[in-house]
C-alpha cells in the first residue's frame, strides 16, 4: 500500500467523524422512512393473531378497489394540470413586469413577496375566513355586482378557490428565482432586440423567455412537487369535500392513516404518492429536453 | 408613457396580493366581533381601523397560541443552531478531504432532499411513535435538522476556500477539528447565514409533522394552535388575526434583517 493510499485512508476516517452526525440525521430521518413505507406497504394487521402479516400486494388491491382513492387520484391530476401551469405562467409575466423600469416596481414586488413570510397553515386559516359566506370574498364581489359565492362549499368552485389560495402563498416565492434568472440576462442582449425593433411581447418571448429557460425548468418541477403536497389548505379549509371533490392525495393519506387507521393501506399510498411525483417530475425533465 | 402604465399595473397586482394581509392587520386591531361588520358593502374602514385597540393582542399572550408561539420559537431556534453545527461539519467533510466513497456519501446527500420530506412525514412519525419521540421537544426538532439542501448549500460555498489557506493552518499545528473551527466557519458567514435561514424556515413553516407529533398543550406549536382555534364553533377572530399577524411578523423580521442572504440562499439552492 502506497502512502498516499494510506494517507486517503486516513483521511477517509477523519471525514467520516465530521460527516457522521448528518448522514445518521438523513439515514435515519429520511431514508429508513421512506423504505420502511415500501416494507410496510407489503403487510397488514392480522385480526386473528395479532401482529403484522405479509400481505403481498393486497394494500394496493384494496386502494385501487376504493372509489375514494381512485377519485383522490382524479381530483390530484386535475389539480395539478390545473395549477402549475396557472402559477408558472403568473410567476413569470410578474418577473417580467417588475423587472421594468417603472415607479415604485420595488415596493410593489415587496407586497408581492410578502405572503411567502406567512406559514402556510396560517395562510389557510386567514382564508377560510375570507372564504367565508359573509367574509372579504364576497364582500368584494359584491363590491363589483356579483352575487354572492358559495367557494369551499361548491364542488364546482373549490378547486379554484384553492389555487387562488395557493397562488397567494406561491407566486411571489417562484417570482423570486425568474427574477434573479432575469436579471441574468445581460444587458446587450436587452439593447440588440431593442435596436433590432423587436416589441415588447416580441422581446418577451423571444429573447427573454429562451433565456429563462433554466430557472423556468426549475420553478415548473419544484412547483408541481410542492402543490401534490399540498395539505394544511386541505385539511384546515374543506377536510376533502365537497363529495371528495378537493380530496387531494396527501390529504387522503392522512385521513386514511388517522381517521380510518389503515395505516398498511397508507403506507401503499404513500408509495404511490412518491411514485406518481417521480413519474411527473422525470416526465416534465423530458418534456423540457425534448424540445431543446 | 409606458412606464406610468407598466407603474400602475405593477401597483394593482401588489395591492391585490397585500389586501389580504391589511385585512388581517386590520382585523387584529379591532374587536373579534366586528371581524364581519365592515364588509357589506366594502368601504375604506374594511381595511382601515380609526380606534386601533391592542386589546386582541394582550389577549395573545395568555392564550394556547402565545405559549405555541413560544414553542414556535424555541422549535426553530434549537433547529437552527443544531443543525447548522451537523450540516456544516457534514459539508467540511465532503468538501477538506480526498476519500473514497465521497461520490456516494454525496449522492446520499442529494438523495435525501429528493424525498420530499411531507410525503414521508406519515411513516416516520410511526417510527418516532414507537421511540416514544410523541408530544416531545426532541421529536419536534430531529427532523429539521439533517437537511441535505444546507448541507449542499455549504459544500459549494466550502470548495471555494483555498487549500494553502489549510495546509497554513495545518502547519501552525491546528487539529482537522480547528481548521474547521478557526478557517472554515469564519470564512462562511453568508453561507451559514443562508443554510440557517433554510433551516428556521423549514422548522417555522412545517405543519404536517407538528400535527403528527405535538399535539398536547406543551408542545403544540403556532400554526397547529392557530387551525385548532379557527375549528371551534366560537371563535374569536380577533385573536385569530392577531395571531396570525405574530406568526407572519416573526419570519418577516427574520427574512428582512437578511434579505441578502435570503435572496442568495433562494437562487443559489435553484440555481446553481
Amino acid at each position: 500500500m502506497s502512502s498516499r493510499q494510506e494517507r486517503k485512508g486516513r483521511q477517509g476516517l477523519i471525514a467520516l467523524a465530521f460527516l457522521a452526525p448528518a448522514l445518521l440525521c438523513l439515514a435515519v430521518l429520511r431514508i429508513v422512512p421512506a423504505i420502511s413505507a415500501v416494507v410496510e406497504s407489503f403487510y397488514s394487521e392480522s385480526l386473528l393473531r395479532g401482529g403484522r402479516v405479509f400481505a403481498g400486494l393486497s394494500n394496493y388491491g384494496d386502494l385501487l378497489a376504493s372509489k375514494d382513492f381512485r377519485q383522490s387520484v382524479g381530483v390530484t391530476l386535475l389539480f395539478t394540470v390545473l395549477v402549475n401551469p396557472i402559477q408558472v405562467v403568473v410567476s413569470f409575466l410578474l418577473a417580467v413586469l417588475f423587472t421594468q423600469k417603472a415607479a415604485g416596481s420595488r415596493l410593489w414586488r415587496t407586497l408581492v413577496i410578502l405572503p411567502i413570510a406567512t406559514p402556510p397553515a396560517v395562510s389557510a386559516v386567514i382564508w377560510s375566513v375570507i372564504y367565508r359566506p359573509d367574509g372579504l370574498a364576497n364582500g368584494v364581489l359584491d363590491r363589483l355586482g356579483i352575487s354572492a359565492q358559495p367557494f369551499l362549499t361548491s364542488p364546482s368552485q373549490v378547486l379554484p378557490s384553492l389555487i387562488v389560495l395557493l397562488s397567494w402563498i406561491g407566486v411571489g416565492y417562484w417570482m423570486l428565482f425568474l427574477i434573479a434568472g432575469i436579471q441574468e440576462v445581460p444587458e446587450e442582449v436587452r439593447e440588440a432586440a431593442l435596436l433590432d425593433g423587436a416589441g415588447a411581447w416580441r422581446r418577451m418571448i423571444s429573447v427573454t423567455l429562451p433565456l429563462v429557460r433554466r430557472p423556468l425548468a426549475f420553478v415548473l418541477v419544484a412547483d408541481t412537487v410542492s402543490n401534490l403536497l399540498v395539505f394544511a389548505p386541505v385539511q384546515i379549509l374543506t377536510k376533502g369535500g365537497p363529495n371528495g371533490n378537493s380530496n387531494l392525495l396527501m390529504y387522503d393519506v392522512y385521513n386514511r392513516a388517522y381517521a380510518l387507521g389503515d395505516i398498511h393501506v397508507a403506507q401503499a399510498e404513500v408509495v404511490i404518492l412518491v411514485a406518481l411525483t417521480l413519474a411527473i417530475v422525470a416526465g416534465q425533465f423530458r418534456l423540457l429536453r425534448g424540445d431543446q | 408613457m409606458r412606464r406610468v402604465s407598466l407603474s400602475v399595473l405593477g401597483g394593482v397586482v401588489g395591492i391585490l396580493f397585500f389586501l389580504p394581509l391589511l385585512w388581517v392587520v386590520t382585523n387584529s386591531l379591532r374587536p373579534g366581533s366586528e371581524t364581519f361588520a365592515h364588509l357589506n358593502p366594502l368601504s375604506w374602514s374594511t381595511f382601515f381601523e380609526l380606534r386601533p385597540t391592542l386589546r386582541n393582542y394582550s389577549a395573545l399572550l395568555s392564550s394556547e397560541i402565545g405559549r405555541a408561539t413560544l414553542n414556535s420559537i424555541l422549535v426553530s431556534v434549537a433547529t437552527v443552531a443544531i443543525g447548522l453545527a451537523v450540516c456544516a461539519s457534514a459539508a467540511f467533510g465532503l468538501s477538506a478531504f480526498q476519500f473514497r466513497g465521497r461520490g456516494l456519501v454525496f449522492g446520499v446527500v442529494v438523495l435525501s432532499f429528493l424525498v420530499p420530506f411531507d410525503a414521508i412525514a406519515i411513516p416516520l412519525s410511526t417510527m418516532f411513535r414507537d421511540w416514544h419521540l410523541t408530544n416531545t421537544f426532541t421529536g419536534l426538532v430531529l427532523p429539521g435538522i439533517g437537511n441535505g439542501m444546507a448541507i449542499f448549500l455549504l459544500r459549494q460555498f466550502f470548495l471555494g476556500i483555498p487549500t494553502e489557506l489549510v495546509e497554513a493552518g495545518r502547519l501552525d499545528g491546528l487539529n482537522w477539528f480547528g481548521v474547521f473551527r478557526w478557517i472554515y466557519l469564519p470564512l462562511s458567514k453568508p453561507a451559514l447565514i443562508g443554510a440557517g435561514l433554510m433551516l428556521f424556515l423549514f422548522q417555522w413553516q412545517s405543519y404536517v409533522w407538528p400535527l403528527l407529533i405535538g399535539t398536547d398543550a406543551k408542545h403544540i406549536l403556532g400554526p397547529v394552535a392557530l387551525s385548532n382555534l379557527q375549528g371551534q364553533n366560537f371563535a374569536d377572530y380577533g385573536l385569530v388575526f392577531a395571531g396570525a399577524v405574530v406568526l407572519t411578523v416573526i419570519p418577516l423580521v427574520v427574512i428582512a434583517g437578511f434579505q441578502r442572504y435570503f435572496v442568495q440562499s433562494v437562487s443559489s439552492s435553484g440555481l446553481k
